[in-house]
């Protein structure tokens, strides 16, 4: 994309103009993405876009500055500019002797290249989404099937004299279908996604993901209201995990933990869960939508431990935190594309699996809430006060599954429902997603095991029970 | 001017050779826009971030025989401008044929001045910005002592230009500005922390008020020290301004008639009905003068205009682009909307607001004797769903007891049905604001009755 030698150019401008670091950040997407809705393929997209950000850091100060010519003239100018905020006053020389390329030992092999695949097998697998879909029922009204691939080429070169380059190509499959009676609407949604290829439809089938879908919004019409109030909730495995993803792990991201403005800064150490509970970040698991080879500050991914039997043991650091705070990176800084700063940010987090199996956290609950798909939330770090809602959920009434609600939200808190988590599964399965967070939208997968948190307020329309 | 003539020029002639290349009757439209910003971050006096960025691109919308293409790239010479040509083009063979996908005929754009454009933004020195975030942490850390951290303090600006031709002859091209503060403070008592938020935005950065925004939100952050829960009931809502314009943004979404054709908004054939309470007027303008989201002409090139969408609770236009007037066998409204040279246009709202009527917090508060007042609503892309129109939401706020605000509440939640919740909409005060975050959304503080709050204890 650039060469080497013009990269060291930029970092050095930096550096002799008063950074304590630099790096440069070189990107280059390719993105195709096609939308079948009401039966007929109604967008078709294709784009490339290049760009590179360049970064300073002095003190406390990160500058940054992007450009989408790659050309050195351009480059240079965007440095200059991210430099003027540097007034260290600092002159140092970089050693280009240090110079050297970074390896990882995570691939995540492609099988089957997206730019080698015809229009006709896309618009073929989109088309058989939205038939089986529509084959659930005749309640089926609506069906939208967005099909999207992507191919990120990464290049980061650091005034450490280290360059690091990943390739990552995303597919992934969003089929949302509207069921009506009577009058009444219900959704549902399935997105299966994976970091690698057109692999993705082994291992789960377009018209799998049509009538998982189709079914979500099929049983929600059966749904009567959900009650308001606090309750045992059965959190099913898979979709689940974006609770503990928006509760807990956005407060142990390293910007909020330096900012105080996170329940868990200081904690490292303490008990701060049920001690059936564990959990991880980890980068490298193979194809995983959050997966990476290399973050997008050239760090190599990793698995880091976050809460180990209920104690707090890790952060999630990007290499602004981790140089300040001398602690080694955890390879979590990412960022959207090259328009934007690195920060701080989560991959594929989960609780790991327990011992349980999850028909006995049922059968133990004689009344309670059964979650089996959540959709959206929101936490408020600073106070760990969380809402979810429940885009699929059930009650449970002596052991066993009853009718199922609808419009139920979750409502609590972060630390104390996960102090509360009496029970984990040995289940553990994923969800993917897209987080967003200082305006910048990053691919992560959630995940988690079926389990049990003993009281969480249900907001609900209807009356209290 | 010279610079833009020739830009738009220079689109309008790669229309035709493009138009050319797609074949007979094809239609070609080339949008670019070209944007630069500057953001600073305050964080304990110092500059935590500072970016400027500088971006260009351009989208390229091609319809043979009803079919659609659309590619982007961010090489903006005639080299990438073909490339992504021939990628739209293709695009385009693999898409059904749809009658209704068709660019709007070249009309007239208003020549008003809209006032969506300063020169100050580009003008004030990257200093005196840096100043204003600095200031703003500073002016919000000395409010109160129990102010004890600023999680950030922003400003942020930017200006951007935005081209558009098209085969059919449509060219033209306008200019905008903005710029934004706002402030995240932390109140710790006890052992407990609240966060507050304020905001304010203009389209030059002298007329900020920092001082407000330190007060609001530190205001806010400290009203909620010592929340609780509350146990389940079913009463009067009064939402703050802020809130009820998150609402209004809820709305513009069940509203945008490409979602209603497609059976995906709770508002889906109910033109024409009563859908709210009698106080309700819902507006839709584009050419509001500087509105947020004021433009001459929409972004596939018709001119903006001035819509009612519900008048006196009567629902009587959803919002419209070419293509879905077409569907709908009405007019454009104006409203072809897309969030950046990426996507082709869609539909979206330009400055949309509830009519004020009288009245303001306290008074509204006064005349509610008793119920819940809302400053934070928590989780508004989750629970609330434009399709079904159900609504469960987290929220903060306070009780209100005897005309008076009372004790501070957290972990509840309003729940119900969009169309009961603007059917009980029971007061509109006087104090209309717009936030101009995902659009330009404004309403003034609104009491909703009958609304189940749940909670503990």
């Amino acid at each position: 994309m650039v060469e080497e030698d013009i990269l060291f150019e930029v970092l050095t401008e930096a550096m002799r103009r008063g950074a304590d670091f630099a790096d440069v950040f070189v990107e280059e997407r390719i993105v195709y993405n096609l939308r079948l809705e009401e039966g007929r393929v109604q967008e078709n997209t294709s784009g490339t876009e290049r760009g590179a950000g360049i970064r300073v850091l002095v003190g406390e100060t990160a500058a940054y500055a992007y450009t989408n010519s790659l050309e050195k003239p351009s480059l240079l100018e965007a440095t200059r500019a991210a430099a003027a905020a540097a007034k260290s006053g600092k002159n140092e020389v970089i050693s280009l002797e240090n110079r050297r390329r970074l390896s990882s030992p995570w691939y995540h092999p492609v099988e089957e290249e997206p730019l080698a695949l015809s229009r006709e097998y896309k618009l073929e697998l989109v088309s058989r989404a939205d038939m089986a879909a529509r084959g659930a029922g005749s309640k089926v009204v609506q069906v939208v099937v967005v099909l999207g691939e992507g191919r990120q080429k990464v290049l980061v070169a650091n005034s450490l004299g280290e360059v690091a380059e990943d390739e990552r190509t995303r597919v992934r499959m969003v089929v949302q279908v509207v069921a009506r009676e009577n009058g009444e609407a219900q959704t549902g949604t399935e997105s299966p996604g994976i970091l690698g290829g057109y692999e993705l439809f082994k291992r789960i089938s377009p018209e799998r993901i049509g009538r998982k879908a189709a079914e979500q919004a099929l049983t929600m019409l059966e749904a009567k209201p959900a009650p308001a109030g606090p309750m045992p909730v059965v959190i099913a495995n898979a979709t689940g995990g974006v609770l503990f993803h928006e509760a807990c792990g956005h407060g142990l991201e390293a910007d909020a933990i330096h900012k105080k403005a996170s329940v868990y800064a200081g904690r490292l150490g303490q008990k701060v869960a049920s001690e059936l509970v564990s959990a991880y970040d980890d980068a490298t698991l193979p194809n995983r939508w959050g997966s990476f080879r290399f973050d997008d500050e050239g760090v190599p991914a990793s698995r880091t431990p976050l809460i180990e039997q209920g104690i707090l043991v890790g952060y999630i650091n990007d290499r602004k935190r981790s140089m300040r705070d001398g602690v080694p990176a955890t390879g979590n800084g990412r960022r959207q594309s090259y328009r934007h700063l690195p920060i701080p940010r989560m991959s594929n987090t989960f609780i790991a699996a327990g011992k349980t199996k999850a028909e006995e956290i049922i059968a133990d609950t004689t009344f309670g809430l059964y979650a089996r798909k959540l959709g959206g939330g929101e936490v408020n770090p600073v106070t760990g006060d969380f809402i979810f809602s429940v885009t699929e959920g059930y009650m449970i009434r002596d052991g066993r599954l009853a009718e199922p609600v609808r419009g139920a939200t979750l409502i609590g808190n972060g630390p104390k429902a996960l102090m509360e988590i009496d029970a984990v599964a040995d289940d553990l399965d994923f969800d993917t997603g897209m987080c967003g967070k200082d305006g910048q939208l990053v691919p992560v997968t959630t995940g988690q095991p079926t389990l049990r948190v003993r009281e969480l307020v249900v907001g609900g329309t209807a009356e209290v029970i | 001017m010279r610079r833009e003539e020739n830009v738009l020029d220079r689109m309008a002639e790669w229309c035709e050779e493009i138009a050319g290349r797609a074949g007979s009757r094809a239609d070609v439209e080339i949008y670019m826009q070209e944007s630069r910003g500057l953001q600073v971050r305050a964080f304990k006096g110092q500059v935590e971030e500072l970016r400027y960025s500088h971006g260009m691109g351009i989208g390229i919308r091609v319809i043979r025989e009803g079919r659609l293409g659309y590619a982007y790239t961010t090489e903006c010479d005639w080299q990438g401008v073909r490339r992504a040509s021939e990628e739209a083009i293709h695009n385009s063979r693999y898409s059904e044929p749809d009658e209704h996908n068709v660019m709007p005929e070249p009309e007239e754009v208003s020549q008003d001045e809209l006032n969506i454009y300063h020169p100050q933004v580009k003008e004030w020195e990257a200093s005196r910005k840096v100043e204003m975030a600095l200031e703003l942490e500073k002016l919000t850390l000395s409010f109160d002592s129990r102010i004890t951290k600023v999680e950030v303090a922003a400003y942020a600006d930017g200006d951007s230009e935005v081209f558009i031709a098209n085969s059919k002859g449509f060219k033209s091209w306008y200019q905008t500005s903005h710029c934004h503060c706002y402030v995240f403070p932390i109140a710790e008592d006890k052992g407990e922390a609240q966060t507050g938020f304020a905001f304010d935005a203009n389209v030059k950065p002298e007329s900020l008020d920092l001082e407000r925004v330190a007060r609001e939100a530190s205001e806010m952050a400290l009203s909620l020290l010592g929340a609780k829960s509350h146990p389940s009931f079913r009463t009067v809502v009064v939402l703050d301004r802020m809130v009820a314009a998150e609402f209004v943004g809820f709305l513009a979404s069940a509203l945008n008639a490409e979602a209603v054709l497609k059976g995906r908004s709770f508002l889906a054939g109910k033109e024409g009905e009563r859908v709210a309470g009698e106080l309700v007027n819902l507006v839709d303008d584009g050419l509001m003068r500087g509105g947020f989201g004021t433009r001459p002409f929409d972004d596939e090139g018709f001119p903006s205009l001035r819509k009612e969408l519900i008048k006196e609770g009567f629902l009587v236009s959803f919002l419209h682009n070419s293509y879905t007037a077409s569907r709908a066998g009405t007019k454009s409204t104006g409203n072809a909307s897309r969030s950046s040279f990426r996507e082709p246009p869609r539909v979206g709202a330009s400055n949309i607001y509830l009519l004020p009527m009288k009245g303001n917090r306290e008074d509204i508060i006064r005349q509610v004797q008793e119920g819940v007042f809302i400053n934070q609503l928590i989780g508004v892309h989750a629970g609330a769903n434009p399709v079904t129109g159900e609504i469960s939401l987290g929220a903060t706020g306070h009780r209100i007891r005897r005309g008076e605000l009372a004790e501070p509440l957290r972990e509840i939640t309003l729940a119900g049905n969009a169309l009961n919740f603007l059917k009980q909409v029971v007061i509109l005060g006087e104090d209309l604001l717009f936030l101009p975050f995902e659009g330009s959304l404004g309403a003034p503080t609104m009491a909703i009755e009958g609304v189940m709050v749940s909670g503990r204890g």
